[in-house]
């Protein structure tokens, strides 16, 4: 399933999340030929991240097994020109504090589920960390700039209820992937474990919190049976954009 | 596979080497450096004079966020300062020295990589200093240890404090902030020639 939903990620290329560490671990890492982009010791616990490239594609399968088997996080890329999944990383933007669900972080979520849902996109929703990962999946590679455009409006109308309940919408940092500024953007995969406090990466179906197992078999039918058509996800945009356009005209008026 | 593991047997041929006010001039370059207003940033000028002010003095921001306009801001002027810092001449001289005499390289930065690895690789490579490994890490003490590096070239207070503690001899360049570092062990230089004896001794 997990092969079956990174189809689209950048081909030979991850983010390996570890525990382990040290010359012969990263030698072992490298073994089938690939090379290290940069390493990075985390600031929380003793726990690295490495930028690999030209990995094999035997490799990768090795390597989402021991996602799977959580003896790694994989993290992939996401392409630089078109892709066929979105994610909206939604994260608390305290610097204290900050794994806690705030009134706001489910006041957006909420609104984003709520709209997409509106606009025929059904999302794949999972905690991480800081609040969630939201998950869109299309039946064919779309371009950055659409998918960013599409996210950016969304994000607005998820945040709205928060400006007109006059809270501070700062406390929630959107970062969307991909991103047409920031290239070379990568997020674990679902069924990681978080980097910082090893939770697992449950699903948030609109009633309730899933458990691992539970998790593992609603991402199985997500990534079956929830593929947004192409079509749908442009007139979604369509429809977003014309309620900008509407906002912005009654703004003036 | 070791997990977890703090080697026992330290590398002595494996030296890990910082980049900014180590290798390179980044504070005379932030601080002196041309940082145009780009009104695309969505700052006033104003503001982003202030914000430029600020940064120079190198003061966060007090707010309990973490991602702010203020915050975007300083890692744009820090990303231009990564491109346009000098290479110190007698640095890129001593990494040659220790390609040529087989030491293993792992630059080892404070430097959001996740942002700024194209740039630090052009770097790199531009002024033709050699490495094996890149590494970010805020600790770069933590990260010595655990990789059983003995040798840590780096400007920063906490690792020279530090690294006695912890096994890591430190070397730092003598700079205007060291002016009143408490005792400990690690060995300040006016030039890399220095390093290359003692870390051979």
């Amino acid at each position: 399933m997990l092969k079956e939903f990174s189809r689209g990620f950048v081909r030979h290329k991850a983010k390996i999340e570890s525990e382990e560490f040290g010359f012969a671990y990263l030698e072992q890492l490298l073994s089938d030929g690939s090379t290290l982009e940069y390493g990075h010791l985390a600031d929380t616990r003793v726990l690295h991240k490495y930028k690999i490239v030209n990995i094999t594609d035997c490799r990768m399968d090795e390597l989402l097994q021991m996602h799977v088997m959580k003896e790694c996080n994989v993290c992939r890329y996401f392409g630089a020109d078109k892709n066929d999944v979105l994610c909206f990383n939604m994260d608390n933007n305290h610097r204290t504090n900050n794994t806690a669900i705030t009134p706001e972080m489910s006041l957006a979520l909420d609104a984003l589920r709520e709209c997409l849902l509106g606009l025929g996109c059904e999302p794949l929703i999972v905690t991480s960390g800081r609040g969630y990962h939201v998950w869109l999946r299309l039946d064919e590679p779309v371009e950055n700039k659409v998918l960013f455009n599409f996210m950016v409006q969304a994000a607005a109308r998820a945040l709205l209820p928060l400006v007109i309940g006059g809270n501070d919408h700062r406390t929630i940092r959107f970062r969307f992937y991909p991103n047409i500024e920031v290239s070379a953007l990568s997020l674990r995969l679902f069924g990681s474990e978080h980097a910082n406090n090893k939770v697992f990466s449950r699903v948030l179906t609109p009633n309730v919190l899933l458990d691992e197992a539970d998790s593992w078999k609603y991402f199985e039918h997500f990534v079956r049976n929830k593929i947004t058509p192409t079509a749908t996800f442009r007139s979604a945009l369509d429809e977003l954009e014309a309620g900008l356009s509407a906002v912005s005209r009654g703004s003036k008026t | 596979m070791r997990v977890g593991l703090i080697p026992t047997v330290a590398d002595p041929r494996t030296i890990a080497v910082d980049l900014d006010d180590t290798l390179n001039n980044f504070t005379e370059t932030l601080q002196n450096g041309e940082f145009p207003y780009d009104a695309a940033d969505s700052l006033s000028e104003a503001t982003f004079e202030e914000y430029l002010r600020k940064i120079r003095n190198g003061e966060s921001e007090p707010a309990d966020l973490l991602s702010t306009g203020y915050n975007y801001c300083r890692f744009k002027i820090h990303l231009s300062c990564y491109q346009k810092a000098r290479a110190r001449p007698d640095g890129v001289e001593f990494m040659r020295w220790l390609r040529r005499n087989q030491w293993r390289i792992v630059i080892c930065t404070m430097r959001d990589l996740r942002r700024s690895n194209d740039c630090t690789k052009a770097w790199l490579k531009e002024n033709d200093i050699p490495f094996d490994y890149l590494f970010m890490a805020s600790n770069k003490i933590v990260f010595c240890k655990a990789w059983g590096i003995r040798h840590l070239i780096d400007d920063a207070l906490f690792s020279i404090v530090h690294g006695e503690q912890y096994d890591v001899n430190v070397y730092y360049p003598i700079l205007p902030v060291h002016q009143a570092l408490p005792a400990s062990s690690a060995r300040g230089f006016h030039t890399f020639e220095d390093v290359k004896r003692w870390i051979q001794e």
